[in-house]
Parts: structure tokens; sequence; C-alpha cells
């Protein structure tokens, strides 16, 4: 019987993680948000000041290998951030409660991955897999930003939540390169079948922060669809498709900006790296002002090391080009009610902005 | 010119270094007074509030030398040691100020990274281009600056050379926690008091191959660590402060390593105290529970 492997979430990017290590031989072992049951497992089981993103990894670590799991797979990287020493410390604190997952990092490893070396997966049927991935990773680049737009001016609520979930489901049986693309073609054919009203001008929302806090639903409370159903068309700067197209230079359908150009953008604020994706935010954030956004929200996990540092200089941005910044943090919350009602005062200020004519709405093209 | 230097984060990590780089290119260095109680008061009323203790430390250092001298000296900093680099925190330090606290207030910097430049060489691009000293003078106040940063590790050393036949208590930290009289001296005083001997780290040697981990203050203290001689140490205190996420990370890692050495670990977490008497007992108890070890059974 072919191992299992446990992938964490990377939102609905998790679909098409999980076709690419089917590719590597292996069971993938997943779903697209980290569940109430896991996270209270990585809650009891980390270290108490640790970021959210950590116990979320921990959380679905330890229930997978419930499950009888053999491996787990995790992206690491060599920043400045905590994330650098993720690996590591999930190790530690498996081993301590006795449990034998053996976990993978990926990227920035070595030359070859020792996940490659360990299950030495053929070369031609890996490389299928990986670019069947790649094309879902594109599909899925479609979809969200089709149910941003339309969430915000569906008729029945919910609707493109539903039909979101129904195309995530059909994309993750499809086995074959050829028929996603012709799914991807049908996408946004789908989605303007759901009734919407369009005379409505929805404000326009950018959302920035740390890139798990942005993908997961479980750990930002399902902040996007918070918005979306109060009439909020969002814009989430985290596209995995445009982000693996700017690290690797290779065209994956939805183009943004380079790490390099965004660096010039936020120049005069920042001007230099500080770690994760810190930098960007302030960089979209000066975008979006220059685009006409209604507003902004920074979400990050308590105390993340680079989003927090670089708070004083999202609000100096938000004075100056006068785009208003909501700044939210996520913990340990069972209840999304607070986030809820920060968001709706929010919201009732920005339509209050909109009612006094200080903003129209710029009906442009999201980039 | 009179430029204050906060006495937070990097006026630690280079003991001395600042205050005789500036006299010596003829400007009045003024490092801002010991922290209290009333700096992270006023830093609290002002800075972002999911900052970590030390950051809002440095922030009330900064305030309270707004209005008093001519410029403020505030660095970006990605490594102070070679092939490691920091907390990103330091790397926004100097736009967050800008941006934050010190708006509209003078600030003298430059950028450390010792990995790409050496220290001699920032310091002298900053005397000479952001200063506007001459070449001789620059050369010299460089020099003489590293020299009196040498001095004060050599002394900090010598400091901790041990009492004979006493074991003794290794306080790790950062260097901007070890020193600094609110998070610090109060437990350095506690253990003194109980006629133990602390041990501060120390963090002169910049000369170690680079370990796994990438941030150097931790990867001194791992290193320190691993080689640590349990019969000249009762036991290693860690301090940490509230919301510091490099701790967050490695303490427990520096747990396990101590459980491998046999040597009793204790974590202390500082925050916004107004009191010490929590402080107080765990110290207490920590060193009543070790000093058993020495009681005939």
């Amino acid at each position: 019987m072919k191992e299992r492997m446990a992938i964490p979430n990377l939102g609905n990017y998790t679909v098409a993680l999980a076709s690419m290590v089917k590719g590597m031989g292996a069971e993938p072992w997943w779903s697209t948000y980290t569940n109430d049951h896991a996270m209270a497992l990585g809650i009891a089981a980390a270290p108490e000041s640790v970021c959210l993103p950590f116990k979320a990894h921990l959380g679905h670590f330890i229930a997978a290998d419930d499950a009888g799991v053999e491996n787990a797979l995790m992206v690491n990287s060599i920043g400045a951030c905590r994330l650098n020493y993720y690996r590591g410390l999930l190790e530690d604190t498996l081993k301590d409660m006795n449990r034998n997952i053996r976990v993978f990092g990926l990227g920035f490893d070595g030359f070859k991955p020792p996940v490659f070396r360990y299950l030495d997966p053929p070369i031609i049927p890996l490389l299928r897999a990986v670019f069947l991935g790649l094309e879902k990773v594109k599909t899925i680049d479609t979809i969200e930003v089709e149910t941003a737009r339309t969430r915000a001016r569906e008729e029945n609520t919910g609707e493109s939540s539903l039909l979101m979930e129904q195309c995530l489901r059909e994309l993750s049986e499809i086995n074959n390169k050829k028929e996603v693309q012709l799914f991807h073609k049908d996408v946004p054919g789908r989605f303007a079948r759901i009734a919407v009203n369009k005379s409505r001008e929805p404000l326009r929302v950018g959302l920035v922060g740390e890139v798990s806090l942005l993908r997961d639903r479980q750990l930002n409370q399902n902040l996007e669809q918070v918005l979306g159903h109060r009439g909020v068309e969002i814009r989430n700067f985290f596209l995995l498709g445009g982000e693996i197209g700017n690290n690797f230079g290779i065209s994956m359908g939805y183009k943004q900006q380079t790490a390099k150009q965004l660096a010039v953008v936020a120049r005069p604020y920042l001007e230099s790296e500080v770690g994760g994706h810190a930098r960007d935010s302030i960089a979209h954030t000066i975008n979006c002002a220059r685009a006409g956004f209604d507003a902004m929200v920074h979400v990050c996990p308590t105390g993340c090391m680079p989003e927090v540092s670089i708070r004083p200089i999202l609000r100096k941005v938000s004075g100056d080009m006068n785009i208003p910044v909501l700044e939210l943090s996520f913990d340990e919350h069972t209840c999304a009610l607070g986030m809820v009602t920060r968001v709706e005062a929010f919201l009732d200020i920005l339509w209050a902005r909109r009612g006094r004519g200080m903003k129209t709405y710029s009906a442009g093209r999201s980039f | 010119m009179k430029i204050g230097i906060p006495r937070a984060f990097y006026y630690y990590s280079y003991p001395g270094l600042w205050e005789c780089f500036f006299r010596k290119l003829g400007h009045e260095p003024v490092v801002s007074s010991l922290s209290t109680q009333k700096t992270l008061e006023t830093a609290s009323a002002q800075t972002e509030t999911e900052n970590c203790l030390p950051q809002k430390l440095f922030d009330g250092h900064v305030l309270s030398l707004i209005g008093k001298v001519d410029a403020v000296f505030v660095p970006r900093i990605h490594s102070i040691v070679k092939k490691h680099n920091c907390c990103p925190r330091f790397g926004a330090l100097l736009d967050a100020t800008r941006a934050g606290i010190a708006r509209g207030v003078r600030l003298v910097s430059t950028e450390i990274n010792e990995t790409e430049t050496p220290l001699a060489k920032t310091l002298l691009t900053l005397a000479r281009t952001n200063l506007g000293a001459d070449r001789k003078t620059a050369k010299i106040a460089v020099a003489e600056a590293l020299k009196a940063m040498e001095r004060h590790h050599r002394e900090e050393v010598a400091g901790q050379q041990a009492q004979a036949g006493k074991q003794k208590y290794l306080l790790l930290g950062h260097p901007y926690t070890l020193h600094d009289q609110f998070i610090a001296a109060p437990i350095v005083d506690k253990l003194k008091q109980l006629q133990t001997q602390p041990e501060l780290m120390t963090f002169g040697d910049n000369d170690k191959a680079p370990g796994d981990i990438l941030w150097c203050v931790f990867d001194k203290m791992h290193h320190k660590l691993q080689n640590i001689d349990k019969r000249l140490y009762r036991g290693v205190i860690q301090i940490t402060t509230f919301n510091c996420g490099a701790d967050s990370m490695m303490a427990e890692r520096f747990r396990r390593v101590c459980k491998q050495k046999g040597v009793p670990y204790m974590l202390l977490m500082v925050d916004e105290h107004t009191d010490k008497a929590g402080l107080d007992t765990r110290l207490e108890a920590f060193v009543d529970s070790l000093s058993w070890k020495d009681l005939p059974i």
C-alpha cells in the first residue's frame, strides 16, 4: 500500500498541492482548512507564545498521525522570520509526544529535497504531476478571483461560495492536464451564470498580510466570506499562481508585480526587506490607494514578527495616501464575533465615506 | 551636533562603540538614561500595542530623547554577525521609527549588514557621507570606536569570572534584555541577594562557525549550551520578554539541550509588570530547590 503524506493547508491551493503529492507516489492527506479539532490539538501541544500558523501546522500533523499517516510535508524558508525554525520545533515536539510521523521540508533544503530521496518517485510521472499541479494552481487563481467578484454582487447570498466549493471538489477529481485546461476555460462562464445585481457598486477592499492567515479560512475566521457577504469586493493579494510565476520567472496566468517592482513601489516608506511578505503589504497598500480601492485589511497572527513591525509604516501610508487600513490580529479565538463586529464597524465608516462623496466607486480591473 | 542614542537594542549589541565613535567625530553623544517603569509607560501610550517589550522600551528611549538632541541615531540592521541575520524587527526599525514615534525628527542612520560589509567600512561610510567628517578624523574615530567595543567585551567577560568553589547560574537572553535596567536588573539583583553567583551571557566572540540557527544571538547561546559543563553551572535561567517571537521558538530548543546536558533550566518571562513579587517567588523556588543538591543524603 502507498504511504500517506499529510500536507499543510494553503487554503484552496491545497487541492493543487495534493495532486502534486500524488505524483510523488504518496497518498495525500489534506483538507482546505485546519479544522477545529486539529486547532485544539495544536494549541494544546505547542509552546504558548509561538505564532498561530505553527499551531495550525502542529495540530494538523498530530491529527494526521492519529489517522495513521506516516509522512508530512511542509514548506520551509530561509528568511529572518520564525517560519525558518518551524520544522525543527515541529520535529522536536512530535518526538516528545512519541509520535512517529516524519516531517519533510520542501524548498530551500538542498538540491534534491529529502522527500524525493525518501520516496524516490520516477521522474516522468513526477514532472507530469508537477505540471498538472501548476495547471490547477492557475485554475484556482481564477476561481478565487471570480468568487471574490461575484460574491459582492450576488442576488442570493452564499451562491458564489457554494459554486466555489463545487468547483474545487470537481477540480480535485481531475487527473489530467488537458481536462484541467478545459475545466479552467469553463470557470468564468459558470460564475457568470450566478444572478447578480449589476447596479450595485460594492466597496473594493484589498487583503494583505501573512500568507497562512490570508489563505486558511479557519485561521482568518472566514474573513473573505464575512466581507463578501456584506457587499465588499475583495482582492486577496496572495494568489499562489502569481507568486510562483514571479519566483520562478514563468507565466502563470495571473500576472502580478514581481518582488523587485514591489520593492520600488514601497521604497519611499520602507527601504529594506523585512521578512515574510511585509514589504509586499506596504507596496500593495500604496498600489491600491492609487487604484482607487476603498480600504485595505491587513491580517496577521498575533505577534507576527515582520507584519507587526511594519504597522507604524502602514499607518503612515494610510494617512498620507488617504486609504483606511484595518489591522486585524488573529489568535486562538474560537468565535469570530469580535472580528465580525470590527469589520462591520469599519465597513460602516467606508459606506459613510461613499455617502458623503469623499470616495466614489472606481471599477478598475483588479490587478 | 548633539546625537541621541537610545539605550536599547543596538546600544547593547555594540557596547561602548557609539559614544566613542560620535565623540571622536566631534559630536556630542547623548545616551538616554536607564530604563524605568516611566520609560515604558510613556512608550506604551504611543507605540504599537503588539510590539515586544524591548521594542516598547526602545520607543520609550527615543521619545525621551526627542527635543533634547539635534538628531537621533537609528540604524537599519540586517546582520550583526557575518552569515547570520537578525530579528525582522531590526530591518524595519529605521523606517518604522521614522513613520511612527519619531515622525519629523532628524535621524542619523546607516545600514549595518555584516554579511556584506564589515563594520569598520560601514562606520567609515557613516562618518564620511552622513556626518561629513574628513578622511583622517573618520579613520581615527572608527579605529578608536572599535577598540572601545573590544575593551567593553573583554571587561564583560572578565567581570563574569567565577568565585572559587562556587557554581554559577547562567543567564541567557538578548544583550538588550540582559543589560537592561528594567528587564534583567531585578533578576540579577535578586540572584545576588540569594547568595548565588549569576553569570550573564556574553556576545563578544564572533568567530564561531555558523550553526543551523541564523539568528546570531541564539546561535551563540546554543553554542554555549552545547559546550556547557554541568560542574561549573548549577542552572540556566533564560530571560525572555513578552511577545518576543524569536524567544518563543528558541526557548523550547534550549530547554531540550539543557535536559540532555543535565543542567536545570528555567524560563522567566518579563512583561510590563509593576511589581517584582512574581519574579522573586520563582527565583527563590528555583534556587532553593537546587540548593538541596548540597545537602548530604
